[in-house]
């Protein structure tokens, strides 16, 4: 794999027109990302969360002490597409995109490709850039994944039908599709800066799993940070905190304050993060 | 020249930092850079009887905007003490509300939660109590002069600023000094303040401080100091306002497919949370109703505990499982009693708990004070019995 790696990047350098060459790569970086078993394991898993959501659902009724919008999920089959989300960001999806993108850098120094990767007259900011843009194009591949098998497991469990929001409004089927196209792209931001922060991590290691680790380890600890009552000050300047805000396009009207803030929080954590992925990638001296 | 070239990289996520700290920084920067605008002098009485003029008239301009409810009472931290929408939780931390206001009839009070929300909903004579995570919408009925006034709703959930400004221009007496401070910016915009200041030494209150809408004399803003501390121990105001009118589907509640749908006369959230089976006795329908004594900021409330009160409060965490509300009313008392120290003098014996701003004495002999005074003033009206 890692020969056949290292030629899937050096080769289309040579097809003229650096967008078309950057796209080709892009593409070929993603072909391989979607192609590693470990990573289609991985999607299989968040794939199949949803269903398993929604079979409990199903069977064990929605009473009880099962969380407000599961309760919903019995009455519309689409709510189960927020449901899962709302379940899966804080842990799965995040673990999911540490894995991608925590081995991005790491993964290919571990290796022994690296080096000749930077063989080829990209540059290491292009490379590195390059590597975001398939962190990218994953985060949003998984939680696009989560929401279309959540909406086919719901159209095939439960009546379908004008979707309820939170504030007790009811608005058509169609309407309720693009609010989740709008929830799944909030929530592909919001991994995406988690991304950057795991590249960052991935840029410091030859040691993929030290990469990994770090980035899950901050997520379980900005989390653990944000329930205790004295630290409630710092809750707004976690990433973690602001994943969840999603559920304003289940308001009437759309909540768009608190997405914008958590839009800008995930700006801030990428740019951070990417610039001291780029002054390390590009300032360390490879030697595997 | 290659150690030049690293230093200059690692100027970038340095200077990165700088920027995005910048940014974050900025909003109470840029707020405090507007903090002193200056309107046109008003004295007090001027002031008040204007804003009173416009209140009683109900002619307030049509806005929307979102509110923020901040306390920090001193209190024992409350984990479990309900979401955001249970009174006990209003207690303690930082709150959200959206208010839509369309004229004296037409009100939406918003309480969002994670993954959930509340609604009060009132349009012409129809009043609606929504929570989403109960799905239940509640129709309330016969609100006490509820047409015309809907701050008059029996919510007790949340207090508008108006009603907080109302409130605390009722509590003004003689025994108040009122005074125009300096222009403050409230929601980015220029605000009068009132200050009330109690004149009682046995008051714990230092300061009230009431922002007033220079331009349509709406309170933007009520904070509550309490004595030797810079920061309010209560505040209620707006975040962000504006005078708009409001969207009118903002008005238009009608039950979903598939809510429960009750009447009541009373908002669910309105009523005092007690123990599933009313084991905690904190609502007095075992004791005596509560009691008020003294007048102006030394108002104290006295009220009777049941005798298994303490015994009940002690077992209540294991027992109040069911219910969150039961669960904070349980953890609050623990709390509270934990906190408790031991005192005695010529009124008899008791415990005391201190907070910055409210200081509660119960005694041995089954009664419960409480006020935002200091324990002398409790003691006092312990002996007056």
């Amino acid at each position: 794999m890692s020969s056949h790696e290292t030629f899937a990047h050096a080769a289309p350098l040579r097809a003229a027109g650096p967008a078309r060459a950057a796209a080709r790569l892009l593409a070929s970086e993603t072909a391989l990302t979607f192609r590693r078993p470990r990573h289609l394991a991985m999607l299989a898993v968040l794939a199949v969360v949803p269903v398993l959501i929604g079979v409990a659902v199903r069977i064990a009724g929605a009473d009880g002490d099962a969380g407000p919008i599961i309760a919903r999920v019995a009455g519309n089959g689409l709510v189960l597409a927020f449901a899962s989300l709302s379940a899966m960001l804080p842990l799965i999806l995040p673990l999911a995109v540490s894995v991608v993108a925590g081995d991005a850098v790491a993964g290919e120094a571990s290796q022994g490709t690296l080096r000749y990767l930077l063989t080829a007259p990209a540059g290491r900011g292009r490379l590195l850039a390059l590597k975001y843009a398939n962190v990218l194009v994953f985060c949003l591949a998984a939680c696009a994944l989560v929401a279309v098998s959540a909406l086919v497991a719901g159209l095939a469990l439960f009546p379908t039908g004008p979707v309820t929001l939170l504030s007790g409004t009811t608005v058509p089927y169609v309407e309720g599709l693009l609010r989740a196209g709008l929830a799944v792209l909030y929530a592909a931001a919001g991994m995406a800066a988690l991304g950057a922060l795991a590249l960052a991590f991935s840029t410091l290691t030859e040691n993929p799993v030290g990469a990994i680790a770090a980035s899950v380890v901050l997520v379980v600890v900005s989390q653990v940070l944000a329930v205790i009552p004295q630290l409630s000050a710092l809750r707004p300047f976690l990433l973690t905190s602001w994943w969840n805000a999603f559920d304003g396009v289940l308001r009437a009207p759309m909540d768009t304050g608190r997405m914008g803030t958590g839009l800008l929080v995930f700006a801030g954590y990428a740019v951070v993060s990417g610039a001291f992925a780029w002054a390390r990638f590009t300032s360390r001296d490879v030697t595997s | 020249m290659r150690i030049g070239t690293r230093a200059v990289r690692w100027g970038v996520p340095v200077a990165a930092v700088a920027v995005v700290a910048g940014i974050a920084a900025a909003g109470p920067v840029i707020a405090a850079a507007q903090g002193e605008p200056s309107l046109p002098r008003r004295t007090a009485a001027e002031l008040l009887a204007d804003a009173a003029e416009r209140w009683q008239s109900g002619r307030l301009p049509q806005m929307s905007g979102t509110i923020v409810e901040t306390a920090s009472l001193g209190l024992p931290a409350l984990p479990a003490a309900g979401g955001a929408t249970s009174p006990l939780g209003l207690l303690s931390g930082s709150h959200q509300a959206k208010v839509w206001y369309g004229g004296p009839d037409r009100l939406r009070l918003m309480v969002p939660d994670e993954m959930s929300e509340s609604d009060l909903v009132v349009n012409g004579d129809q009043v609606w109590w929504w929570d989403s995570a109960a799905n239940t919408a509640t129709r309330i009925k016969g609100a006490p002069d509820g047409a015309g006034r809907p701050d008059a709703v029996p919510y007790a959930g949340t207090v508008t600023p108006r009603q907080a400004a109302e409130e605390a221009l009722r509590a003004a007496g003689a025994d108040t000094e009122i005074a125009v401070g300096e222009d403050a910016s409230v929601a980015g915009r220029a605000a009068y303040q009132v200050v009330l200041t109690p004149k009682n030494a046995g008051s714990l209150v230092k300061e009230v401080r009431l922002a007033i809408d220079g331009e349509t004399l709406v309170p933007l803003r009520v904070q509550l100091y309490a004595k030797g501390t810079a920061e309010p121990a209560f505040e209620v105001g707006f975040d962000s306002v504006t005078f708009t009118p409001p969207a009118p589907e903002n008005f238009a509640f009608t039950p979903p497919p598939g809510a429960k749908v009750e009447e009541s006369t009373a908002p669910p959230i309105a009523r005092v949370p007690h123990g599933k089976d009313g084991e905690v006795g904190l609502d007095g329908h075992d004791g005596a109703a509560p009691r008020v004594v003294g007048d102006g900021w030394d108002r104290v409330v006295v009220v009777s505990v049941p005798k298994r009160f303490e015994g009940d409060v002690a077992g209540a965490a294991d027992r109040a499982k069911g219910g969150r509300d039961g669960d904070g009313v349980a953890s609050l008392a623990n709390g509270m009693l934990n906190a408790a120290t031991p005192v005695s003098g010529e009124w008899g014996s008791g415990r005391l708990i201190r907070t910055k701003l409210v200081t509660a004495l119960l005694t041995d002999d089954g009664r419960l004070l409480a006020g935002a005074v200091t324990p002398e003033v409790l003691y006092a009206a312990a002996a007056a019995k």
